[in-house]
């Protein structure tokens, strides 16, 4: 009896693990909008101390929830860098970035995000 | 940990950040414009089509060949020149063997797994479309910013280098379709080969086998002479239907013997056209961003030649190898004025034959490069030095680019 094989078989490396992928994913598809909420994990006065000064100036500000918006003016500093500075936490655990809004954002958060955008 | 930021995710940023990430003690972030399912997803912005050195400087860096040629069923064997005679057979036509394979893998697919694998080993991956305020502000914050992103308005950050930019303007009109239901040449139905078919006053068609998110296609990409009958691209912009009409008229009018295996060919994907045109152009390597500070750049920001040769994405590997390679050997001493002036310098090293070699290319061929591609068609070692002259460019400065060279070569081959 003759056999055959599929000639391309499903496979991935196997060094990549199914979970790796997962978060791989996640990572590299992780676009910080303008409208997105951070806000500080348990927010540790010691843990300012380590800190490079901007770290800690998101660290602080966003004890109380702030989109990527209103630190870039709080902060005055451009979106490339709070977005950095926000991964960076977040890879650490000390801040979290709450989901995407859902399809309609509630109005005061709009506002918020437009106040922020206006004074960039 | 040293931390080390690359601005920009295409072949040479993320090459390098992965070569970072394996040799340890780096703090690897990467700055991409647009997140990886929107690179896979989207439309296309290269042809690239990669051969032996530059594939194991990147295997090499990786760790890991993700569309191995068994795994793949993707691999170019040969690399084939035809020139038009007086009727629709070509008067030049012959195929050089490639002693390596080639690949042309998309960089849509490639990087967007590239980025994802990053992240997946531990890489830090921020989603932005870096500006000059960014990277003044970020200098301050990683021992050394690499700018790898050959397009937008940082590259304008690194000053024209007028003394190695023969060119101002462009040279060449590109327009690109990635397709499927091209079929090999009728001549040699066995070999994957990438096929440059050269049509004097007119330009170049290139036919490069390739593969994308949909699987093996081929890439029909015509390079015009500004002004003439194959740069008139813009009046197809934004209709891929189109471009591909007009891509195939083009090839059946100026390279007919290529029209056959090209007639069914059907457009891989909605994003699967690209037109467009730059000037080739070498940059000074160090930008002072308004602070002071200094960043570095990499691959087409600094050396990016026109892609009639192919040799972009190959450049971007050399590049990645050896700033790789200045990095590690460079420890924990400051990355400087000095060391980044050094680096570039390795690479010039490495890239200039190519990029004289890129540059000759697109003007008209000298009488000594028209006996060697007529020689090629009668000596096959010509024909395969010519080839695999595409994997290790600086063998053309011992023939190709000197005509004194070239006709002692040449008289010592059909001697023999």
């Amino acid at each position: 009896m003759t056999r055959t094989y599929a000639l391309h078989a499903p496979r991935r490396p196997s060094r990549v693990r199914p979970y790796g992928i997962t978060r791989g994913r996640t990572a590299a598809d992780r676009f910080l909008g303008v409208e997105r909420l951070i806000s500080t994990v348990e927010f540790d006065p010691q843990r300012v101390l380590g800190m490079l000064p901007e770290t800690a100036a998101v660290y602080e500000a966003c004890r109380y929830p702030r989109t990527i918006a209103e630190l870039a003016t709080g902060l005055a500093l451009p979106l490339g860098v709070i977005r950095v500075l926000v991964g960076d936490l977040a890879a650490v655990g000390r801040v979290r970035i709450h989901p995407p809004a859902a399809d309609i954002p509630d109005r005061h958060l709009l506002e918020r995000v437009l106040r922020g955008l206006d004074n960039l | 940990m040293r931390k080390i930021l690359i601005v920009g995710a295409g072949q040479a940023g993320l090459q390098l950040a992965h070569g970072l990430l394996l040799a340890g003690g780096y703090e690897v972030t990467v700055m991409s414009q647009r997140p990886a399912s929107e690179i896979r997803h989207g439309r296309v912005t290269s042809t690239q089509c990669m051969f032996g050195a530059a594939l194991e400087m990147e295997r090499r860096a990786l760790g890991v060949d993700l569309w191995s040629a068994a795994g793949s069923g993707h691999r170019i064997d040969g690399l084939g020149v035809s020139v038009p005679g007086p009727d629709a057979a070509p008067a030049i036509n012959w195929l050089g063997q490639l002693s390596q394979y080639a690949q042309s893998v998309d960089q849509r697919l490639k990087m967007a797994a590239w980025l994802e694998l990053f992240a997946e080993r531990g890489g830090t991956v921020v989603i932005n479309a870096a500006t000059v305020s960014d990277l003044d502000h970020l200098a301050a914050l990683y021992d050394l910013v690499i700018v790898a992103a050959g397009k937008g308005d940082i590259v304008e950050l690194f000053d024209r280098d007028a003394e190695r930019s023969p060119y101002s303007a462009p040279q060449r009109s590109l327009a690109v379709a990635y397709v499927h239901a091209v079929r090999p040449r009728e001549e040699h139905p066995d070999t994957s080969a990438v096929r440059f078919n050269l049509i004097p006053t007119v330009g170049e068609l290139i036919v490069i086998p390739a593969l994308t998110t949909s699987g093996t296609c081929d890439i029909l990409f015509w390079e015009g002479i500004p002004g003439g009958p194959i740069d008139t691209f813009d009046q197809v912009a934004d209709d891929p239907a189109a471009h591909l009409a007009h891509t195939l008229e083009l090839i059946r009018r100026f390279a007919p013997w290529e029209y056959e295996r090209c007639a069914e060919a059907e457009l891989t994907d909605p994003g699967a056209t690209l037109a467009g045109r730059y000037a080739p152009v070498v940059r000074h390597p160090i930008a002072a961003l308004p602070s002071g500070r200094l960043a570095l750049g990499i691959a087409d920001v600094v050396v990016a030649n026109d892609p009639i040769t192919g040799q972009g994405s190959n450049n971007a590997s050399r590049a990645a190898d050896t700033y790789l390679a200045a990095i590690l050997a460079h420890g924990d001493r400051p990355y400087d004025q000095a060391f980044m002036q050094a680096t570039f310098d390795s690479y010039w090293a490495r890239v200039a034959v190519c990029t004289a070699w890129t540059n000759a290319m697109l003007a008209p061929p000298p009488p000594h490069v028209l006996d060697i591609l007529g020689a090629a068609g009668q000596h096959q070692d010509v024909a395969d030095r010519f080839a695999n002259g595409f994997s290790a460019p600086d063998d053309f400065a011992d023939w190709l680019l000197d005509p004194i060279k070239a006709s002692t070569y040449l008289a010592a081959v059909t001697a023999r």
